[in-house]
Parts: C-alpha cells; sequence; structure tokens
C-alpha cells in the first residue's frame, strides 16, 4: 500500500511537471493569431475546429506597440487551415475555461507553418455579462430564463 | 474515580483546587519540557542506535503512507468542491486549483497529515513505551546501563521529526491530485490547465512552509507518545490512559502550534 501511495504521487508530480513546463505536442506546426482582448486563455488551452481539438495554445505575450495579445497556436500537422480561416475566443462551458475555436474559410491556399491568422475575434466577457444578470437574483440556478437585458440596472459594480 | 471522591471539598475550597490544578499544570509543562529537553540531548549524543532508528523509520514513515495518502485525496476533492462552491458566490470558480494548492500546501497537507500520524503513531509509541515501564522493562534497560531515552525516545524522535516533512510532501501532491480528480471528472476543467494554473501559482515557500511545520508536528507528535508513555502509572489501566493523553496532547499541541507558527511565517 505504501509503495501504490507513492507510485501515484510520483506519477501524478510527473505530469504535472511535464504539463506545467513545456508548450504543444511534438510534430505539430505553429501559426500566430493576434487578439484584442484574450481574456482568461491560458497556455495549454485548446484549440478546435467544429469543436474537434487539433491543437493547444503555446504562448501568449503582449506586443508591446499594438497592445495586442500575441498567442501562438500549436496545430496538428494533419490539418490544413485556409488562409481565411477565423480565430475566435470562446468559452468551453458557462464554468469551464476558454479555448480557440477557428472556423476555416473559403480561400483555395493553406496557413503556412509560421504563418498568422488574420481574421480574429477576442474574448468577450462572458463572466461579467452572465454575472451581471446573475447576482440581483441572489441565487445563481434558476436564473437561466432570464433575459439580459431583463434588469441591466440591476448590475452591482461593487459585487467583488 | 479519585475526582468524584475529590469533588465535595474542592467545591468547599476553591483557591486550594485552583492552586493545585495550577501547580499540576505547571508541573506537566516543566516535565515536557524537561523530556524534550533530555530527548534532543540525547538525539545529538552517543550512543546512537541506527537500527533502532531505521527500524522507526520504516514504522513511522512508510506504514503511515495508505493513511495520509487517502487522507490527502479525500480532503483535497472535498476541499475542491467546497472551494468551486464558495468561489461561485463571487463568479471566481476559476481561482479553485490555486486556492485548492494553496490550501493543501500551506496548511492542510502537514496538519493533516500530523493529526493521521498523531492517531497512529503517537497512540503506538505511549502503548508500547507505556507497556514496556508497566512490566518494569525500561528499569530492567537501566540495569543493563543501556540509557532509554538514547534506546527508546532518541530514535522515536528523530524519525518522527524526519519522517513527517516526507509524508507531508506525498501528502500535499496527493491532495491537490484530489482536487484536480474532481476538477477534471466532475466539474469539466481543463486538465492542462488546471495542471498548469497549480504550478504557475505555488511558490517554494507555499510547500517549504509547510513542510517546516511539518517537521515540527512530527516533534510533537513523538514527544507526546514518549512522555506519556514513559511516565504511564499504574499497569494496565494506565497503559490506556497514556494512550488517550498522547493522542490528545499531541492533537491540541498540533493545532496551537499551527497557529503560532503560520503567525511567523506570514507576519514575520
Amino acid at each position: 500500500m505504501g509503495f501504490l501511495v507513492l507510485v501515484l504521487a510520483a506519477g501524478f508530480l510527473v505530469y504535472s511537471l511535464t504539463v506545467g513546463g513545456v508548450g504543444g505536442q511534438p510534430g505539430g506546426y505553429e501559426v500566430t493569431a493576434k487578439f484584442g482582448q484574450v481574456g482568461s486563455l491560458a497556455p495549454g488551452a485548446a484549440v478546435s475546429v467544429a469543436g474537434v481539438k487539433v491543437g493547444t495554445v503555446s504562448d501568449i505575450r503582449l506586443d508591446p506597440k499594438t497592445y495586442l495579445a500575441i498567442t501562438k497556436l500549436n496545430l496538428d500537422p494533419d490539418v490544413k487551415l485556409p488562409s481565411d480561416s477565423t480565430a475566435k475566443i470562446t468559452s468551453d462551458s458557462l464554468l469551464g475555461g476558454v479555448h480557440v475555436a477557428i472556423a476555416p474559410g473559403g480561400a483555395a491556399d493553406d496557413i503556412k507553418p509560421g504563418g498568422e491568422i488574420d481574421n480574429t475575434q477576442g474574448a468577450v466577457d462572458l463572466f461579467g455579462l452572465i454575472g451581471s444578470v446573475m447576482r440581483p437574483q441572489g441565487d445563481a440556478a434558476p436564473a437561466a430564463g432570464a433575459a439580459p437585458a431583463a434588469n441591466p440596472a440591476a448590475t452591482a459594480p461593487d459585487s467583488y | 474515580m479519585a475526582a468524584a471522591d475529590a469533588a465535595p471539598p474542592a467545591i468547599f475550597k476553591p483557591v486550594r483546587a485552583i492552586g493545585r490544578s495550577t501547580l499540576g499544570a505547571l508541573r506537566m509543562v516543566g516535565g515536557v519540557g524537561m523530556f524534550a529537553l533530555r530527548g534532543v540531548i540525547s538525539v545529538f549524543s552517543p550512543p546512537w542506535f541506527p537500527i533502532q532508528l531505521l527500524r522507526q523509520l520504516v514504522a513511522i514513515g512508510f506504514f503511515s503512507l495508505p493513511v495520509v495518502g487517502l487522507t490527502a485525496i479525500f480532503t483535497g476533492a472535498a476541499l475542491g468542491l467546497n472551494i468551486y462552491t464558495g468561489g461561485g458566490r463571487f463568479n471566481a470558480e476559476q481561482v479553485m486549483p490555486q486556492i485548492v494548492a494553496l490550501g493543501i500546501t500551506r496548511e492542510l497537507g502537514p496538519v493533516l497529515a500530523a493529526l493521521m500520524l498523531a492517531g497512529r503513531v503517537s497512540a503506538a509509541i505511549a502503548a508500547e513505551i507505556g507497556a514496556m515501564r508497566a512490566t518494569e522493562q525500561i528499569d530492567a534497560m537501566r540495569t543493563l546501563s543501556t540509557d532509554p531515552f538514547r534506546y527508546l525516545v532518541a530514535p522515536r524522535l528523530l524519525a518522527a521529526t524526519l519522517v513527517l516533512p516526507l509524508l507531508t510532501l506525498v501528502a500535499d501532491i496527493i491532495g491537490v491530485a484530489g482536487g484536480w480528480l474532481v476538477a477534471v471528472r466532475i466539474l469539466d476543467f481543463n486538465s492542462t490547465i488546471y495542471v498548469r494554473n497549480t504550478m504557475n501559482f505555488i511558490q517554494g515557500w507555499d510547500v517549504g512552509s509547510g513542510l517546516i511545520k511539518a517537521g515540527v508536528f512530527g516533534f510533537i507528535v513523538a514527544l507526546m507518545g514518549c512522555y506519556h508513555g514513559y511516565n504511564a502509572k499504574g499497569g494496565a489501566r494506565g497503559v490506556g490512559r497514556a494512550t488517550t493523553h498522547a493522542v490528545v496532547s499531541s492533537a491540541i499541541l498540533i493545532f496551537a502550534s499551527d497557529y503560532f507558527l503560520t503567525t511567523l511565517f506570514t507576519h514575520a
């Protein structure tokens, strides 16, 4: 039993160190995309096409000149994206993290490794939006039916 | 019970009763202090008994791993669920990995591992040494010119002090894994992001301060076990009382010293 505990602990530690350290999977190719707002996007987040995971976000940094967030996306080499594809930051679920969804375009040429996705759409502050609707009710669950515009006046900026 | 016999006079002579219990408490504190000092001195002075030390390291450390691991994984999972629910009240579910990691490494890992050790090891030490006291083995040992402090107390003190930080390290990892398991399996967190948030957030001192605490707790656990066992009186019943006292007093001292150590680490 003692050995089992040690093995489990060591396994999780190794997993944490490998995942916590490096970027995308080997063999993928990288493209960049610039966003005005990445929200809570973090390195390691999924990149998906039509909901299917095709890669991960490997790096996020700020361009000090344009104040845009430059993200590096590590993509599956089997997935070739048309050059007019659109990258969009969306939420996995209401409560989960965010990921990058790519809507493929219709252009004949593909984005080369190291290329850039020009059409982007940054993160929407979904939590602020939901919070402003849900907070006034006090209880989180039954507010789903309420229309977002129903009580904009009740938005409490001091709720934090 | 002696207390029942003494009750009527104690009611009529309150000052004397207060005085007696105060002196008793002071005598206890002084006794533990002297015992601890003697124990530490015998840890650092020869002759040493490496076989005894090794045996205690295995008994206290390795065989406590399953208990500590189980405690840690369930606590981490429950803590994760609670923080997720609580964080939801102000839209901050996303900070769950960080808070779970902080709570486990700074507070719950050391304290829970120490409490488990108090239940498992402190009682065992008190019973073992108490039984040796009751059967006069300790006196026999002294007759054979073996210092019971060096042979019995020192290896246990040293082993518990060394081994509890290691157990705590395992408890930290397993506890975070418990939170991670709940987050990924039940709450739909992304596994990679959870782990990465934890790894980026946690600092060396978060873990380090917990390990220092654990060392102190380990010393307390072994000290209480040895002290109450060594001073057990009155045969089998005395041994039973010694084990109870050992567990209760080490649990209380763990919590008290935890507060003071945390104050030292966070406000100094």
